[in-house]
């Protein structure tokens, strides 16, 4: 086989099965990505790679050509790797090479606490409340940037005009923090909380429960037997809506949101995710009112990244200060330098003891 | 060099550049609790002030958690400022942590990555030293959802100005996913909509089988594969506008009369020279296994790459890539259902006759496929189409030798039977796109058909009607079990220990001490009942040692909760999870009340038992 075919069906490997061809072959195979994986098992010595190819061909009948994920498929999982093939390989290109790289004073500088001041909205946070009153939301900002700020918001309105309110999480974990937090903004009696064995205040106008409780009481109101008042529900939030995609659960947040009563609006609130504008125009689709979007990846506090060094050595990461968004990226001249030194010096046989 | 930083040294580089509050993402629980420990062996201790700050939270936590009053972490976590939150502990000690970070008590939180989306708190600086997760027994990347979801709980709003992700090596890291995934957008989202019995029994209880397609079609899965159907409808339009620029011919559908024209005229000459041919119920099949149809052969199924003539015999012969991923010759007689399923197959002049795609697809579609799937009856013409001189008399019923279309059908046929063919292959796909979904939903209606939960009319028995109220994984098992009088009589710790079996789909390794005999049996005949049923329902795990646990649980009242955890290796908040899981599913038992009192009644009794100590203390 020549090398170049062999580069090509290794190309058309999935990550996990690189692994699998690299395994006893390359040491610390484990740290590579893909494009390193595949440049590290071209260059193995012309009888390992006899062997290699062997074991190839038979990773290939066993798994003829990558397997995609069947989309609706039971037993697998949503493998993302898009990015894979796309990636610049390492080092990779820098897409403006003019500018020198920061230092790491400049890095560092102005790390602190700021003075801390009246809480005025963000202009995305006052639009989603506003809109909630006429429409189905979904919020998909980055993780941190308040979000809970808005639903504390449309809690309170729902309230006001004499609404029920039910917010589900995916983990119970999560629940009990929510119900911390919502007892101490709204006062303990108005909240109360449904699990699988225990109702707490579940006379209470906010309700917190696992989007699966909600999806069972959606399923026994759909039968007319139910103990609740979903006639009086205003407002159903569901915080961390990406759940949507899990393998195994996303399936109760579509039936949360196909059997939704009419008359109750939809808050999603989700982390960053590549298609919110999909997921809008479902929800718009199948609900009497239109489903807006409130959507940006701007970070509310600066994000920065740096490297450090197993001996103790930080470096900026990037060589810009700020983390560029879907332009590519350029590692810092020095943290190249720092990790190929680690590389060498843990992935060298010497090293190994 | 060492292969990664030593946490102690770490944490004074953070320190030192004023870069604490940190959440130091690792990859294991055990790497978590080890750097943790390799405080008490480095001293770095904070000054007393801190200490008591606290300590006075602590006190305050544990007033409202008593569980966590004896936690072995809690000295290192007053002495060093640092604390360890993953899976492995109690909630209640993780509520305890979380609390401590949000009052800015902690310099560092030690988690796994794994369990990113139970960390709700936020830091000043996010460490992460790994691109790669461990899954199932294979090594993942990190997707860029997910890198994003770690780094953005660096820097918190209104108490830093920036925040930071510090990334430091380890054995399992590469910088290029980690660069992609802090600069690259994220990932879009795919449905995951699966049909289960507990959703088909749910649906039939509140709407009429008219209804349910257009329930189904609400949902973001059908939303998508409409997407998918739009792309094929847009090639579609395209295929037929081009059929069209072929304008009239003297017959109607001038592209199948050709074809059986040409195709009679070939079996002459093919009879002339060969004496053998295919029996009728062979010839009456081969016109369905084109490219793309899935066939079964003995019990398994596979899908047609090509249909072709062995050299000697002339028999019919097929190309097919079966579910194992091989691919292999058959003749057509070794076929024994065609199946109501044709695929879209690019076909390729060599082995394996199909584009790399294809058979991607091909093998997909085959590992996806349900144990059963809807036959195609075919009709075979007892005159048998093949007898030659059928055919010279076929040939004089055909007008095209004498027709005035005849050279421009020549002359197009080739190139607009490719066009005809892609036309419905085309048509069928998008068929089967918009009715995925509707099928789906029908194989599991057959299946509780079958076990007598709904009528031939597709209403509720009344096993179904209380069925229905089973809504949670292994349900088809649970119902079974319950219709058997499986649980008839037994106790309630046995009832929660086989439950807890069922529920547990861990095979995280774990051992247990003190089994008890009755709790074998019983799980002895689960198992057979769940392998009888393994053809509709995936079998629970139904580990021993799980059941036993939970079993003791119950069986001993008085047993304080260090003393279970302390006979079993099982991390302390696996068990809670165990016993929580295992609650949900007793009280889903209890909610049949009203059918089956008397095993209704032992679930509370087990409820009852359950809820002591650390399982009171949170909802
Ligand atoms: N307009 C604002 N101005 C200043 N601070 C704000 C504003 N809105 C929210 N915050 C603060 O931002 C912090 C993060 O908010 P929150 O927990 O709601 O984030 P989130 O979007 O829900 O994040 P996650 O993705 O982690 O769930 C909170 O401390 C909150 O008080
Ligand atoms: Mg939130």
């Amino acid at each position: 086989m020549t090398n170049d075919t062999l580069a090509n069906q290794l190309a058309g490997l999935s990550v996990r099965l690189l692994h699998r061809l690299a395994k006893n072959r390359v040491p610390r195979h484990f740290r590579m990505g893909k494009n390193r994986l595949i440049q590290t098992l071209l260059s193995l010595s012309p009888e390992q790679q006899a062997d290699l190819e062997t074991h190839l061909s038979s990773l290939l009948q066993a798994h003829p050509r990558v397997p995609q994920p069947p989309k609706h498929g039971k037993g697998d999982k949503p493998k993302h790797e898009p990015n894979v093939v796309s990636r610049p390989a390492l080092p990779p290109q820098p897409s403006v090479p003019a500018k020198p790289a920061i230092s790491l004073q400049a890095l560092l500088e102005g790390i602190g606490v700021p003075p801390p001041q009246s809480f005025k909205p963000d202009d995305w946070q006052q639009e989603a409340i506003d809109r909630l009153t006429t429409n189905d939301v979904i919020l998909s900002v980055p993780t941190g940037s308040g979000k809970t700020y808005v639903a504390i918001e449309a809690m309170r309105r729902a309230i006001k005009a004499d609404r029920m309110v039910i917010y589900t999480s995916p983990l119970k974990a999560l629940s009990n923090t929510k119900l911390t937090e919502f007892s101490q903004t709204f006062g303990a009696d108005q909240v109360g909380i449904l699990t699988g064995d225990r109702r707490d205040n579940p006379q209470a106008p906010i309700l917190i429960m696992t989007t699966e409780i909600l999806r069972n009481l959606l399923y026994d109101a759909a039968s007319g037997e139910i103990d609740m008042r979903l006639d009086t529900l205003g407002l159903i939030i569901l915080d961390e809506s990406q759940f949507l995609a899990d393998r195994e659960r996303g399936v109760v947040w579509e039936e949360t949101i196909i059997f939704c009563p009419a008359q109750a609006r939809l808050l999603l609130l989700s982390a960053s995710i590549g298609n919110p504008d999909e997921i809008a125009a479902w929800i718009s689709s199948i609900r009497s009112e239109s489903c807006h979007l409130i959507q940006h990846r701007n970070r509310s506090v600066l994000l920065r990244a740096a490297y450090l060094d197993p001996g103790g050595k930080l470096a900026p990461f990037f060589r810009t200060r700020d983390i560029a968004r879907g332009r590519g990226f350029a590692l810092h001249p020095e943290t190249k330098r720092l990790f190929a030194n680690y590389e060498e010096q843990t992935l060298s046989p010497r090293s190994k003891r | 060099m060492p292969p990664a930083i030593h946490p102690v040294d770490l944490l004074r580089v953070l320190r030192h550049q004023r870069l604490t509050p940190a959440i130091v993402f690792l990859t294991s629980r055990r790497a978590c609790d080890e750097a943790i420990g390799s405080f008490e062996h480095r001293q770095l201790p904070i000054p007393p002030t801190r200490s008591s700050a606290i300590t006075d939270v602590l006190d305050h936590m544990i007033a409202e958690y008593p569980s966590i009053a004896d936690h072995p972490l809690i000295p290192t976590v007053q002495r060093y400022g640092v604390a360890a939150h993953h899976a492995g502990h109690l909630p209640s000690w993780k509520i305890a942590v979380e609390e401590l970070m949000r009052q800015g008590c902690l310099d560092a939180v030690f988690a796994t990555t794994t369990l990113a989306a139970g960390v709700d708190f936020p830091a000043r600086t996010v460490v992460i030293t790994q691109s790669s997760v461990r899954k199932d027994r294979d090594i993942v990347e990190l997707t860029v959802n997910e890198i994003q979801q770690l780094a953005g709980r660096g820097g918190r709003r209104g108490k830093d100005y920036v925040g930071f992700v510090v990334v430091t090596p380890s054995p399992y890291i590469d910088l290029g996913p980690i660069a992609n995934g802090l600069t690259n957008h994220p990932e879009p989202i795919d449905s995951q909509f699966v049909v289960s019995y507990p959703m088909v029994l749910n649906l039939l209880k509140a709407h009429s089988i008219d209804h349910i397609q257009p329930i189904l079609e609400k949902s973001f899965a059908q939303f998508q594969l409409n997407q998918r159907t739009d792309a094929y409808e847009t090639k579609l339009d395209d295929v037929e506008a081009q059929l069209e620029t072929y304008g009239q011919r003297e017959c109607a559908d001038w592209i199948a009369q050709w074809q059986s024209f040409s195709l009679a005229k070939k079996r002459r000459s093919h009879h002339r020279r060969k004496t053998q041919h295919d029996p009728p119920e062979i010839s009456a099949q081969l016109a369905f296994l084109t490219p793309g149809r899935a066939v079964e052969l003995s019990k398994d199924y596979a899908i047609v790459l090509r249909q072709y003539r062995s050299r000697g015999q002339g028999a019919p012969m097929l190309t097919v890539i079966r579910s194992s991923g091989r691919i292999v010759e058959y003749p057509a007689s070794a076929v024994t259902a065609v199946i109501d399923e044709v695929i879209d197959v690019t076909e390729a002049r060599r082995f394996p006759w199909c584009t790399p795609q294809s058979l991607e697809h091909a093998v997909t579609t085959l590992e996806q496929f349900p144990a059963r799937l809807r036959r195609l009856p075919i009709r075979v013409d007892p005159n048998g189409a093949d007898n030659p001189i059928l055919t010279e008399t076929l040939m004089d019923e055909f007008p095209c030798p004498t027709c005035p279309s005849r050279p421009a059908c020549q002359k197009d046929h080739p190139q607009a039977l490719k066009l005809r063919q892609e036309e419905h292959r085309l048509t069928k796909t998008i068929h089967a796109l918009r009715t995925e979904l509707w099928h789906r939903f029908q194989q599991h209606i057959e299946v509780l058909q079958k076990f007598g939960y709904l009528t031939p009319a597709c209403q509720l028995t009344s096993e179904g009607d209380w069925a229905r109220l089973i809504r949670i994984n292994h349900s088809l098992l649970i119902t079974e079990l319950i219709r058997m009088g499986a649980f008839e009589g037994i106790s309630a710790s046995l009832l929660a220990g086989v439950l807890a079996s069922i529920a547990h789909d861990d095979d995280r390794p774990a051992s247990f001490a003190g089994r008890q005999q009755a709790l074998i049996s019983t799980l002895g005949q689960v198992r057979k009942i769940a392998h009888s049923l393994s053809a509709y329902e995936e079998p629970p795990l139904l580990r021993l040692d799980v059941a036993a646990i939970v079993d003791r649980w119950i069986a001993e009242p008085t047993l304080p909760w260090s003393e279970l955890i302390h006979a079993t290796t099982m991390a302390e908040g696996d068990i809670y999870r165990l016993l929580a899981r295992t609650l949900e599913y007793l009280s889903q038992l209890h909610g049949l009340r009203s059918t089956h009192p008397g095993l209704a009644d032992i679930a509370r009794d087990a409820m009852d038992l359950m809820r002591r100590d650390v399982l009171q203390e949170l909802p």
